[in-house]
């Protein structure tokens, strides 16, 4: 698209591609070195470049001290369950949008995407007593499922673009075979939707996996604490901070989503940008 | 996709698909009302349950003194608004908010724009690093602040180190005990972590430029410059409204990271609305002025999202 014959346009580019890219990325290779630094090295005025002493101290306090293993534990049910729950919901819901008709239809759509609109922290102020008199408030049951409130709006819409591309003659062939509706949904429609429904997954399991105010509001108790808070208290407190600590729980909290993240971006990426490329 | 789909399930053509040309349009027909609502419903229930009631008792609490010395919420009217009208420190939180959202989705949209053209040229390992820069986006939130708190951190921080080296400060800097260096530090914070979803919008919306205008335009002697003014800017300013309204509306209620970075400090330096509002609420217990206020934060949330809203729905 630009012609970077000249070399004037060759060195624009070039900077300006060095310059977003070191914003972008030196935060990450921060973090990754200053987990394999030990203390005497991390703790300098002018820092070293890269760890010349790298040794594996700090994960190893990582693990042993707090609650590491545990938090993450809480955070893979409670994210699994929480994004099962949302795909499920949002599954349904989008099939329904795109491929029936019915008076409501409309509005009822736009009253679910509207739901973005709420802030969360304003809904978190009575989802806490809503919770309370459910029994649900510092139990993971309730955390999960109060995350429905941040994925299932933009989730429902990423399968309502989808599922309106699927061909009506899959589903009227089908019908006109004596199939139900459900099972045309779940045998037919389901199979060829891999992708898409893959992909909300990850999203709703994101939203879980990364958030703070819920799952530091909601849950109490520090057996059934999720990493994101679990990171904060454990490392974060003015008086006391072990940087190398927090750089490697960091690491080890953010890996499940950038690994599971890794396989599925070129999907995650169709399924997000939905809706605003008309 | 569609052809590919009816091969794959193995969908021979039949009676069916001569009528569906017709059919297409108003949809499919029979029973669909009752079962259409059947599959809405365990969403609609959900939506219920965590979106529409909490916001539903909310609106009631707003109009309610409801603390710690009133367990029973008692009517008061127009008491609470009254009462943030006449209270510098939540004008304040809306002014810090406004600051922060300006500034955060204008430096994002800017940069996000120019990473998204430059990973559009084909280079030498564009993929991987398109792939790369989605990074910052999947990071918990706790994470980010903790990569942005070390990197600001005034004793041992490498951007003070890299500002005293390069002589460009006298003395390392206390950033996030200074109301600018901690609203600069939470700016920064949500700017890295927001261009990956910025430019996945952009480069989305890069596909669809007219290669053979752009082209031509080319033959006809225009450089770079006139090519982003005359075409590449125009193609994407669709997308440019839908990115900075879900932007705006993303900032106008981001929380993790400001408050795990400040915790709306140094004093109010960056208490932004969200943390007003989880202060009131959680640390004060005023359940009533917290739902006010986080009632008129909706309403500062509604343009924006009317215009994305309309956007979605065309020809739904």
């Amino acid at each position: 698209m630009l012609d970077l014959s000249s070399g004037t346009a060759k060195t624009v580019f070039c900077v300006l591609l060095g310059l977003i890219g070191a914003f972008l990325f030196f935060p990450i290779y921060w973090l990754a070195i200053s987990a394999f630094k030990g203390n005497a090295e991390l703790y300098r005025v002018i820092p070293t470049l890269y760890p010349h002493t790298p040794t594996f101290e700090h994960f190893a306090t990582a693990f042993g001290r707090g609650n590491l293993l545990l938090h993450l534990k809480n955070s893979l049910i409670v994210s699994t369950s929480a994004a099962a729950l949302n795909t499920a919901l949002a599954m349904y819901a989008g099939y329904s949008f795109a491929k029936f008709r019915y008076a409501g239809r409309r509005p009822v759509m736009l009253l679910l995407l509207s739901a973005q609109v709420f802030p969360f922290g304003l809904l978190l102020i009575s989802l806490y007593p809503i919770m309370t008199s459910l029994g649900l408030l510092d139990t993971r049951t309730g955390l999960l499922l109060s995350y429905i409130v941040f994925a299932l709006p933009v989730s429902t819409y990423m399968l309502y673009s989808y599922f309106s591309q699927v061909p009506d003659e899959l589903i009227e062939a089908a019908r006109a075979d004596g199939a139900g509706e459900l099972r045309i949904f779940h045998t037919i429609i389901l199979p060829v939707s891999i992708p898409p429904v893959v992909t909300v997954f990850l999203y709703g399991f994101m939203w879980s996996w990364n958030d703070l105010l819920y799952a530091l509001t909601l849950i109490v108790s520090e057996d059934k604490r999720t990493v994101g808070p679990g990171l904060m208290l454990s490392y974060l407190n003015e008086t006391n901070a072990d940087w190398g600590g927090a750089m490697a729980a960091s690491l080890v909290a953010s890996a499940p989503v950038v690994i599971a993240f890794a396989f599925l971006q070129r999907w995650f990426i169709q399924g997000v940008t939905a809706g605003a490329v008309k | 996709m569609g052809s590919a789909a009816v091969a794959r399930s193995g969908v021979q053509p039949g009676p069916a698909m001569r009528v569906s040309a017709h059919a297409r349009r108003g949809g499919l027909k029979a029973g669909e009302k009752r079962i259409g609502w059947l599959f809405l419903l365990p969403a609609l229930l959900a939506f219920a349950l965590v979106i529409a009631l909490p916001f539903l008792r909310a609106l009631g609490f707003a109009f309610t003194r409801s603390d710690l010395q009133t367990p029973e919420p008692v009517f008061i009217g127009l008491g609470n608004f009254r009462e943030i009208l006449g209270s510098p420190e939540v004008l304040g939180s809306f002014a810090t908010t406004a600051i922060y959202v300006v500034l955060a989705t204008g430096f994002t949209v800017v940069i996000g724009l120019a990473w998204a053209i430059l990973l559009n040229q084909t280079f030498r390992g564009r993929t991987a690093l398109r792939a790369l820069s989605l990074l910052p986006w999947v990071l918990p939130s706790t994470v980010c602040a903790f990569i942005w708190g070390w990197i600001f951190n005034s004793r041992y921080g490498v951007l003070n180190a890299a500002l005293l080296e390069l002589g460009l400060i006298p003395f390392p800097t206390a950033w996030l005990s200074t109301s600018v260096g901690a609203m600069t530090a939470i700016v920064v914070t949500k700017v890295w972590l927001s261009i990956p979803l910025y430019m996945s919008f952009f480069l989305a919306g890069l596909q669809g430029l007219d290669r053979e205008q752009v082209d031509a335009a080319r033959v006809d002697g225009a450089g770079n410059g006139a090519i982003l003014r005359d075409h590449v800017l125009p193609h994407l300013k669709p997308v440019l409204l839908v990115v900075v309204v879900l932007g705006v509306i993303g900032n106008l209620q981001q929380f993790d990271t400001i408050y795990a970075l400040t915790g709306g400090g140094p004093v109010r330096a960056t208490t932004v609305l969200s943390i007003e509002v989880y202060r009131r609420a959680f640390d004060q217990w005023d359940v009533g002025m917290a739902s006010a206020i986080g009632l008129l934060w909706v309403a500062t949330i509604l343009p924006a999202a009317y215009v994305y809203l309309r956007h979605l729905l065309k020809g739904v």
